[in-house]
């Protein structure tokens, strides 16, 4: 029988098959629990539609954007403030994946590992999120963007706390149009989509500012060169056109006047190598991330482009596209001396016993450019409203910005852009505005931007 | 009758969950209590008898109930003699006293100078002679020359006590499910009671008729089925019935083959008859049975429907376990591995998949347990990737069930990953104490109380007694390898060894199959699916390893 005992040995590869087995279960169960429990199909969660029984959002003020009553999800009393925080907040189905009630729809259904979904009294035992999201400014936003669409993004480049983040075409999240998923005219395209933090744009003149920055590391005697522009220049047969002849003007002269005859130039001097390392470093063809959702990424590529190819990305024209986050957070590293505060739109994770699990807080994103570069670059934003969009539009913040008007063809109208923020240390306040269909940037962005800042600084002096 | 009061509806809430706490450490205490005292109760390794050489009076002691003897160093008892044949004899102890029976020697075994045919029993005194080696069979107290191990207290936990804790449980489950949906129902204390009389009863016919000491292993058994049963009726009170007909016709199987075992002669008579028996049984399913779900196993009986495959299981133990001095004189498998072709092609043709799974264990396990040959389990694994290869090769089809398996998330809502995905959600659902007997949402899915109960045991009653119940099936496997030395026989050792093993290797294949560990099979969690084949034959199952326990048939012997 001592054989026996030897031989039965075999047993314990079944043992350890089984406890591999079970370690392979429940690591899934610990790590990824809550993502198998925040199912659509979990009746435990719905009855029709997600979070019945959810935690409440809430603004910085402490404005209620959502909560759970009777089984239903409900929003904001006010109809602009419910679309304006849509895609922040998110919808009841969990469309917009970017959305808040998506992304922490374990912590808002009160997911735990010990309970599971179950609460022992009955009730919800869903955790409140507060944002640091300004209802009141949003809705301001959305206001002010009317009909058209695009999107808006303003953040305290001190504190990183996200203030603004709007984003159109919208709906009601308590009124869901009954043509939104069945539209074939396209009023609803990207209505789910938070443009701040999921769409790019052709930047258009905006993107100078990237080019200014490799200018000014690359260029030593930048500041005594000239450049003649006559409206237009031919580069390889290819017609790179001003809106008119500005004549011989120097580099701050020429960001100011936004010429694309000096920026082409100066961008083909540069090369390929360094326009793309200092787009690299400014965050160009990398994703962000702002409390665990994505964004999408900036693009600059130009590989295997020509003279004039090349020449158009210096102008923010070509391939070149940029997402709106990412425009706010490269504001926020010009204005921090050439590193960002990084932003965050959680300010605390609350349970219903009234323990915070998580909360906001300022900390550093990598660096952008180097402090030196940010602060001439600064200097030559601020000449720019200082001189030409005029101190008016934002009476005693000492902005500095940059407009753009992109030209994004197929006969549609261009994009306005207008990126900037306050050098003034009271308000640091840094922002990106994109308005679809616009005819120039300072008519579209600029106006916005200019009501956004001034309503923003009262809040926040 | 509603509860409509919030505040006394808030009450039971808590009071509930509160109890669903309870459950599983009580469970995980009785469980560990049980196996805690199984391990206690086995035989020490101490010598039962000694054997004295005539010559030089070297003291041999003989350590188990079946014992070899031979020149070979795996021989239990060596024989330092070239004289000696490699396996010489097989010592064994029975009921009657010990036996030698020769395993096929060159030079023959003489007992008191007569050359040994078939079994012959020796008695304390006799000269059992080998080669040139005569050995004296003494008693342990006929020499000082042996020292005893400290001994150890081999008291059981008290059975009574056991089985009170696990009747607690079921109380608190029956309470459970009586407030299932938000609403009382008395309909779950039926199958309570029904629980509370087979499982009282079987321990006053064992502890007061038959004068057993320990109840362990049907303890672990009640808890399970009670575990199984009542959850079941927190989703219909009425199919709990025929599961609890299968729980008493499990338990009088369990009984008849504990009877049937004791006689080891008895039983290597019936093997031949049992095998045929299975064969025939499972020609018959192939006759009668109607496709149901895609496999054919099913035959029905009048209003009785079975599967044949699961009592095929306890045959296959039988046809495959063998006393030590058969194993000796046959050291060929061919017979058993003939019969396992057979029980592999049947169910082929049945296309009962997960089945197949498990018969192939158990032959893997049996086969090296009788043989110890590495070459033969590699030989059996190297067919049966082929003949894997060969179904996949002409049979497209089997591949896609496959398909699912490790991305069951994106078919969530198509026929490869909809019922992983739903056991997934719902069990991450219920946390570690679970949603509620009969509050679960798993039980809508098909097969929820079958293939998928381990997701309803997490969704409605928690992970931890999830755990606690795959926790108990996996210590089934340990204590059975522990006491494969100490049992009485190599019969009941190879025997509890491929239950357990059948059993827990069935347990991973529906746990793993229902959670995408492993694809899944379908095939039912012993004790706690439903399915009336399966409750009775896992009692059988359990009978084996019952019998594998040295005090089983040691109260017999004492009251005659």
């Amino acid at each position: 029988m001592k054989t026996m005992g030897a031989r039965s040995f075999i047993l314990y590869i079944f043992g350890l098959g089984f406890l591999v087995g079970l370690c392979v279960f429940l690591y899934g169960i610990v790590m990824d629990g809550g993502n198998w429990a925040m199912q659509p199909f979990n009746k435990h969660l719905t009855s029709g539609s997600q979070l019945s029984n959810g935690g409440e959002i809430l603004d910085r003020n402490n404005v209620i954007l959502a909560k759970s009553e009777n089984g239903k999800r409900v929003y904001n009393a006010d109809e602009t403030t419910r679309r304006a925080m849509l895609h922040a907040v998110g919808d009841t189905k969990g469309y917009i994946s970017t959305g808040i009630q998506y992304n922490y729809r374990s912590e808002l259904s009160g997911y735990n590992l010990i309970t599971g979904l179950a609460s022992p009294t009955g009730k919800s035992g869903g955790s409140n999120i507060k944002l640091t999201l300004d209802s009141a400014l949003s809705k301001l936003a959305l206001q002010q963007l009317g009909s058209r669409n695009g999107a808006v993004a303003i953040y305290n480049y001190k504190t990183g706390e996200m203030l603004c983040m709007v984003s159109s075409p919208d709906f009601d999240p308590s009124n869901p149009p009954k043509d939104l998923d069945t539209d074939k005219t396209g009023k609803y395209e990207g209505v789910y989509l938070n443009k701040v933090l999921s769409s790019t744009f052709t930047p258009g003149s905006i993107f100078k500012l990237i080019t200014s920055a490799a200018a000014i590391e690359a260029i030593p005697d930048l500041d005594s060169r000239t450049w003649d522009c006559n409206g237009s220049i031919t580069i390889d047969g290819n017609k790179i056109t001003d809106v008119a002849a500005y004549g011989k003007l120097n580099f701050k002269n020429a960001l100011a006047k936004s010429s694309n005859v000096a920026f082409s130039q100066i961008a083909i001097e540069l090369g390929t190598q360094k326009m793309t390392a200092a787009a690299n470093a400014m965050g160009f063809n990398k994703s962000f991330d702002l409390d665990g959702i994505t964004t999408s990424k900036s693009v600059y590529k130009v590989d295997g482009a020509k003279a004039n190819e090349l020449g158009w990305s210096g102008v923010g024209q070509y391939t070149d596209l940029t997402n709106p986050y990412h425009m706010m957070l490269m504001m926020g590293a010009i204005a921090n001396g050439g590193t960002p505060v990084k932003p965050y739109l959680i300010d605390r994770i609350t349970t219903q016993f009234g323990l915070t699990t998580k909360s906001g807080r300022t900390q550093m994103d990598g660096q952008f450019l180097s402090s030196t570069t940010a602060d001439r670059l600064k200097a030559y934003m601020r000449y720019n409203v200082a001189s030409y969009y005029g101190d008016n539009m934002f009476p005693g913040l000492a902005v500095c910005a940059k407009t753009g008007t992109a030209e994004i063809g197929g006969g549609k109208n261009p994009n306005g852009w207008m990126v900037g923020f306050s050098s003034d240390t009271r308000t640091p306040l840094a922002f990106a505005v994109i308005v679809e269909n616009a005819r120039t940037g300072m008519s579209s962005a600029g106006q916005i931007a200019s009501t956004l800042m001034i309503s923003a600084a009262k809040t926040i002096k | 009758m509603a509860l409509n009061n919030p505040v006394v509806k808030n009450i039971i809430y808590l009071v509930l969950f509160i109890f669903r706490i309870i459950v599983p450490f009580i469970s995980l205490a009785v469980v560990i209590k049980c196996f805690s005292s199984l391990k206690r109760g086995r035989r020490r390794e101490d010598p039962v008898v000694i054997l004295e050489d005539m010559v030089t009076h070297e003291v041999l002691p003989v350590l188990y109930w079946e014992n070899s003897l031979g020149r070979s160093k795996s021989c239990d008892i060596v024989l330092h003699d070239a004289t000696a044949s490699r396996d010489h004899a097989v010592l064994m102890r029975r009921e009657s006293g010990w036996i030698v029976t020769d395993t096929g020697s060159k030079s023959g075994t003489f007992v008191n100078g007569t050359k040994v045919q078939g079994q012959t029993q020796v008695f304390p005194g006799d000269t059992m002679a080998m080669g040139s080696t005569a050995l004296i069979l003494k008693r342990t107290s006929d020499t000082n020359q042996i020292k005893l191990k400290n001994s150890v207290s081999r008291q059981a936990a008290s059975p009574f006590g056991l089985l009170f804790s696990v009747t607690f449980i079921q109380l608190l489950l029956c309470i459970q499910a009586c407030f299932s949906g938000g609403k009382f129902s008395y309909m779950p204390t039926i199958p309570f009671a029904a629980l509370f009389v087979m499982e009282w009863g079987l321990y006053l016919y064992s502890m007061k008729g038959l004068g057993r000491v320990s109840f362990e292993l049907e303890t672990i058994g009640f808890l399970l089925s009670g575990i199984g049963i009542l959850l079941i009726s927190g989703m219909d009170v009425k199919s709990t019935y025929v599961q609890l007909g299968a729980v008493a016709a499990g338990i009088i199987l369990f009984s008849i083959m504990i009877w049937f075992l004791s006689d080891l002669d008895r039983v290597m008579r019936w093997r031949l008859a049992i095998g045929i028996l299975a064969v025939l049984l499972f020609a018959a399913n192939l006759l009668l049975a109607r496709e149901r779900n895609g496999a054919r196993n099913w035959i029905n009986l009048g209003p009785l429907s079975i599967q044949p495959s699961e009592f095929i299981k306890i045959a296959f133990i039988f046809v495959g376990a063998s006393t030590l001095d058969r194993l000796q004189t046959a050291k060929n498998l061919t017979g058993f591995i003939g019969f396992s072709a057979v029980c592999m092609g049947s169910l082929f043709l049945m296309r009962d998949f997960g089945t197949a799974c498990v018969f192939f264990v158990t032959i893997l396990i049996i086969a090296f347990m009788r043989s110890g040959s590495v070459r033969t389990i590699a030989l059996v694994c190297s067919v049966a990737v082929f003949g894997a290869f060969l179904i996949l090769q002409f049979k497209p089809y089997v591949a896609q069930r496959f398909a699912a398996w490790r991305h069951v998330w994106e078919f969530a809502n198509q026929s490869g990953g909809y019922q992983q995905t739903r056991v997934l959600s719902y069990s991450a659902s219920g946390g570690l104490f679970g949603l509620g007997l009969g509050n679960g949402w798993l039980k809508n899915v098909f097969a929820s109380n079958s293939d998928l109960v381990f997701g309803m045991l997490c969704e409605e009653l928690g992970l931890l007694l999830a755990l606690v119940v795959v926790f108990s099936l996996a210590m089934l496997m340990f204590y059975a390898r522990s006491d494969v030395t100490r049992s009485r026989s190599t019969f009941y050792s190879i025997s509890a060894c491929a239950a357990a093993g059948m059993m827990l290797f069935q347990t991973c294949l529906n746990v793993f199959g229902a959670t995408d560990v492993l694809p899944m099979t379908g095939v039912t969690l012993p004790f706690v699916s439903l399915g009336g084949s399966s409750m009775v034959a896992v009692w059988g199952l359990l009978a084996f390893i019952k019998a594998s326990d040295e005090r089983t048939y040691a109260a017999r012997r004492k009251s005659k």
